[in-house]
């Protein structure tokens, strides 16, 4: 894979910095992400079709509350 | 990503064409099995070996490697519960795809004399665990054993062939190796492994991005195992199948130690980028979908035990049609049948 100037280990250190918020930053935003979910879920019922955006809404409340949560955790000092 | 039909089993649903395209080009995959005993080395070719081997290799050398053993751990317990279930010492025995030599710690050396650890990860050869049998390392790619025929009583694998490229050939090999009577103990992951993820990664990359591609590689169906060991010239196969399901904070926890056991997607046409915003959507379904009470997320690991002997003559074998002395319906008076001394089958 071309990995351009960076070896592909930094970039999965990189990658494992960034994530090693997440789950703290999603358990702040746990109503949302239950929305979302269960409008995913829903669509997988029969006779429903998930296409792109299908959830749109849910998604952008979970990301404006995860935002959030990040600036939240920065200001608060880690 | 297409696999070979009658080896491998797709997921329910069916992958979309997300794939890349420059990858198109570099994957080599027939329809069909290639003949046995004539497998050009390109013929299958859907891991990029040289990736799992960096990757292996970085797994091995973590600042805090038992940390992710868990699952290594246990499969290779129950690794040798098998070997200690089969009532004979094995003098030469081999361990494919050993990792730090899991499997090698619960044995002791009245029942295997010597042996050998093989791995394509130098690192996981260096920081092997501790273990009383005499043991010899060997860099050694599971497709391209470089053991002579008629070599090994024993050949444990756990937890690597599925990571192989060409599955049927080695298998061939393994057989290739074993002396007569000699038998293979081997774990493998089973279609159901890490549903969970992989299905709640396809259901966030379709509605974030109009598509997904294959995060997980497809595993065995259980049929196919037995069909496969067959072919490559086993006998009195015995399969059967365990779920270990382990319980995570969540998903990122889950992919974080699943990279830790140097079990990251290697395969040729894997996306380079998983974007955030996906990720954080399949988080939110996973646990939607699949959460315990406690909040804890659980994944499921599918194992598929099997055991294959290499032929000998001193292996029970089944009946001649039309010899038998004693029909079904006398079952009734079995207690009257049996102090009659010897039966016939």
């Amino acid at each position: 894979m071309k990995w351009g100037f960076l070896g592909w280990v930094w970039r999965l250190m990189l990658i494992i910095s960034r994530l090693r918020a997440f789950p703290e930053r999603l358990a702040a935003c746990g109503a949302e992400a239950a929305a979302y979910g269960r409008c995913v879920q829903a669509s997988t019922a029969p006779g429903g079709r998930l296409s792109k955006d299908f959830c749109a809404r849910e998604f952008e409340a979970l990301r404006s509350c995860f935002a959030a949560a990040a600036k939240k955790t920065l200001e608060g000092g880690c | 990503m297409l696999r070979p039909a009658g080896l491998w089993r797709l997921c329910r649903l069916s992958w979309a064409a997300r794939v890349p395209a420059e990858n198109l080009g570099r994957r080599d995959v027939t329809s069909g099995v290639s003949p046995r005993g004539s497998t050009s080395p390109r013929t299958l070719n859907i891991f990029d070996r040289d990736l799992k081997r960096k990757q292996k290799n970085w797994a091995a050398q973590q600042p805090e490697p038992t940390k992710f053993d868990y699952l290594k751990e246990e499969v290779g317990s129950r690794i040798a519960d098998r070997v200690y279930d089969i009532p004979r010492n094995f003098p030469l025995a081999l361990d494919l795809g050993c990792g730090r030599g899991y499997i090698a710690q619960y044995l002791n050396k009245e029942t295997i004399g010597k042996f050998f650890q093989a791995d394509i990860a130098e690192n996981a050869l260096k920081n092997s665990l501790e273990t009383e049998i005499p043991t010899v390392s060997v860099l050694a790619d599971e497709e391209f054993l470089p053991f002579r025929e008629n070599t090994f009583d024993l050949v444990v694998s756990s937890l690597s062939l599925h990571w192989v490229n060409d599955l049927p050939r080695a298998l061939e090999q393994i057989h290739y190796i074993l002396k007569p009577d000699g038998v293979f103990i081997g774990a493998m992951f089973g279609g159901d492994t890490l549903y969970e993820l992989r299905c709640s990664l396809q259901l966030a990359e379709t509605e974030r991005e109009g598509g997904f591609s294959p995060h997980i590689s497809p595993f065995t169906a259980v049929n196919d195992l037995g069909h496969l060991l067959g072919r490559a010239g086993f006998n009195t196969l015995t399969v059967d199948t365990d779920e270990i399901q382990v319980n995570y904070p969540g998903m990122f926890e889950l992919m974080e130690d699943l990279q830790g056991m140097g079990e990251s997607n290697c395969s040729w046409n894997r996306k380079a980028l998983l974007h955030r915003d996906t990720m954080l959507a399949a988080a939110a379904v996973y646990r939607e979908m699949y959460r315990n009470e406690d909040g804890s997320v659980p994944a499921t690991y599918q194992i598929y035990y099997m055991i294959g002997w290499k032929y000998h003559e001193s292996q029970a074998r089944p009946a001649e049609r039309g010899s038998a002395t004693v029909s079904f319906g006398e079952l009734g008076k079995i207690n009257n049948l049996m102090p009659q001394g010897n039966k016939s089958q």
